[in-house]
């Protein structure tokens, strides 16, 4: 309960490449690399829900038109996030929001842990980008029908929800209610695999993702505003 | 060669629910479920290369309009195929044209070993479909520099065109449009995590393979001939 070196979840870890063809490490690079080369107002961190999302037009319509980073990796965890976080993806640019999605895959760790991870990389990111704002997306239903990884997400989320509120300028968007139906299913129509989504469920959640980001970068400090009136 | 029990990549395993969601089983369920109402004229069976094709455009313009189903699960090797088509996947449906795309998830496992798997897959449909073709698909270059998974790709490609040639009811196709440059990368633009495919990617890939399968599904009857 006392520190946060005592969670694992909150251990910055390199994947290990266990196949034998670097791809991890390829990545992390070329996103590296990035940061050298762009200037984006929006980074989007996370695993693959992050990472498939620039595979749609949703990315090209929506997003790309922001000025976004994309730096998802399938499979990470919040430990591999925060490692490629420490090393290098947060240098060179000056983003003015940050979404976060991660956490799905960490199998190993409870709710408790996954939550405590996520808030971890938060603060991490508000301390190396203190006039950034955060997006943290809340994480989805998995499986065709309940199950305890289903469970373990909503506690999560839970858990985010009352702990994101008071840090500051950090949002907490879940759309998880979006993709149950009443009888408890996930139909396949928003994630072919019970887990990824389809263009279909990446347009569910990109409508109100976007108004947030608009939001974000739109916003303009209290005082202005007033004056403008 | 292919029901060697000693071959893990040819012996029919069901993929376990280590995660504890039941994804793997869910999906096999289901298609064998959708399998009971649809009469498909092409079937793609694989790992994720062949469920992600499902997800973007190019399969809605190039194999929906041929009657194609998708029987495709992300992290598949050989042995979770053999076992799905062997527990009710092919039991309801009479494709013209299997095609089939699976190996570059099988680890540790030696390029014979793998094309073995392959091997016994192509056997199984030949059982369970005795008028299907079944094209099998090259396995792609992997990583974004030349790395030992590569080589194991290219030397399973190999030996599976080898033993394909002898086969009337199974060919081989190179899908590869040459995603390795001439410094020896791959671009993230047409794989973007150096194993999956972008929807360019998919384009110059699905091309050809259209050009194929029509060609297939033209020809009449060529198994009964041989
Ligand atoms: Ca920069």
């Amino acid at each position: 309960m006392s520190g946060e070196e005592q969670n694992p979840a909150a251990v910055p870890v390199p994947v290990q490449d266990v196949q034998g063809d670097g791809r991890w490490m390829s990545q992390h690079n070329r996103f590296v690399q990035e940061c050298k080369d762009a200037e984006p107002d929006v980074l989007f961190v996370g695993d693959s829900m992050i990472q498939l999302m620039q595979q749609y037009e949703v990315w090209r319509e929506l997003f790309s038109p922001l000025h976004a980073l994309n730096f998802g990796i399938g499979g990470d965890t919040t430990c591999n996030v925060f490692w490629r976080l420490q090393n290098g993806e947060l240098e060179n640019i000056r983003p003015r929001v940050v979404v976060l999605w991660v956490g799905t895959n960490n199998h190993e760790h409870n709710a408790e842990q996954v939550a405590g991870g996520i808030l971890t990389i938060t603060q991490y990111v508000r301390s190396c980008l203190p006039r950034s704002k955060v997006v943290v997306l809340g994480l989805l239903p998995r499986g065709e029908r309940s199950n305890p990884l289903r469970e373990k997400n909503a506690a999560v989320n839970n858990l985010l929800r009352s702990a994101l509120d008071r840090m500051g300028p950090v949002q907490f968007l879940d759309m998880s209610a979006a993709f149950l139906h009443s009888d408890g299913t996930v139909s396949v129509r928003d994630m072919f695999d019970y887990l990824h989504l389809t263009a279909g469920g990446y347009s569910t959640i990109a409508t109100p993702l976007h108004e947030l980001l608009l939001q974000l970068l739109d916003d303009i400090p209290q005082e202005r505003r007033a004056s403008l009136v | 060669m292919s029901s060697d029990d000693s071959n893990p990549a040819a012996s029919p395993t069901p993929c376990q629910d280590i995660q504890g969601d039941g994804r793997w089983m869910c999906m096999h369920n289901r298609f064998v479920t959708d399998s009971k109402g649809k009469e498909p004229d092409v079937l793609f069976v694989g790992d994720s290369l062949v469920q992600l094709l499902h997800e973007f455009e190019v399969w809605r313009k190039l194999f929906s309009p041929l009657h194609a189903l998708n029987f495709g699960i992300g992290g598949d090797a050989t042995q979770h195929v053999l076992w799905r088509l062997g527990n009710g996947e092919l039991d309801h449906i009479s494709p013209k044209v299997v095609v089939l795309w699976v190996g570059t998830n099988n680890h540790g496992l030696s390029p014979h070993q793998i094309c073995g798997g392959i091997m016994a897959i192509v056997k199984l449909i030949n059982q369970k479909l005795s008028h299907a073709h079944t094209l099998v698909l090259g396995l792609l270059p992997r990583g974004k520099n030349p790395n030992p998974l590569r080589e194991r790709n290219a030397e399973v490609n190999e030996l599976v065109q080898g033993e394909v040639a002898a086969l009337p009811h199974a060919s081989y196709l190179n899908v590869d449009p040459g995603f390795v440059h001439t410094d020896g990368t791959i671009w993230h633009q047409d794989l973007y995590d150096y194993l999956h495919l972008t929807p360019q990617a998919y384009q110059k890939v699905c091309e050809p393979l259209h050009d194929r399968i029509k060609a297939l599904l033209d020809q009449p009857a060529e198994n009964q001939v041989s």
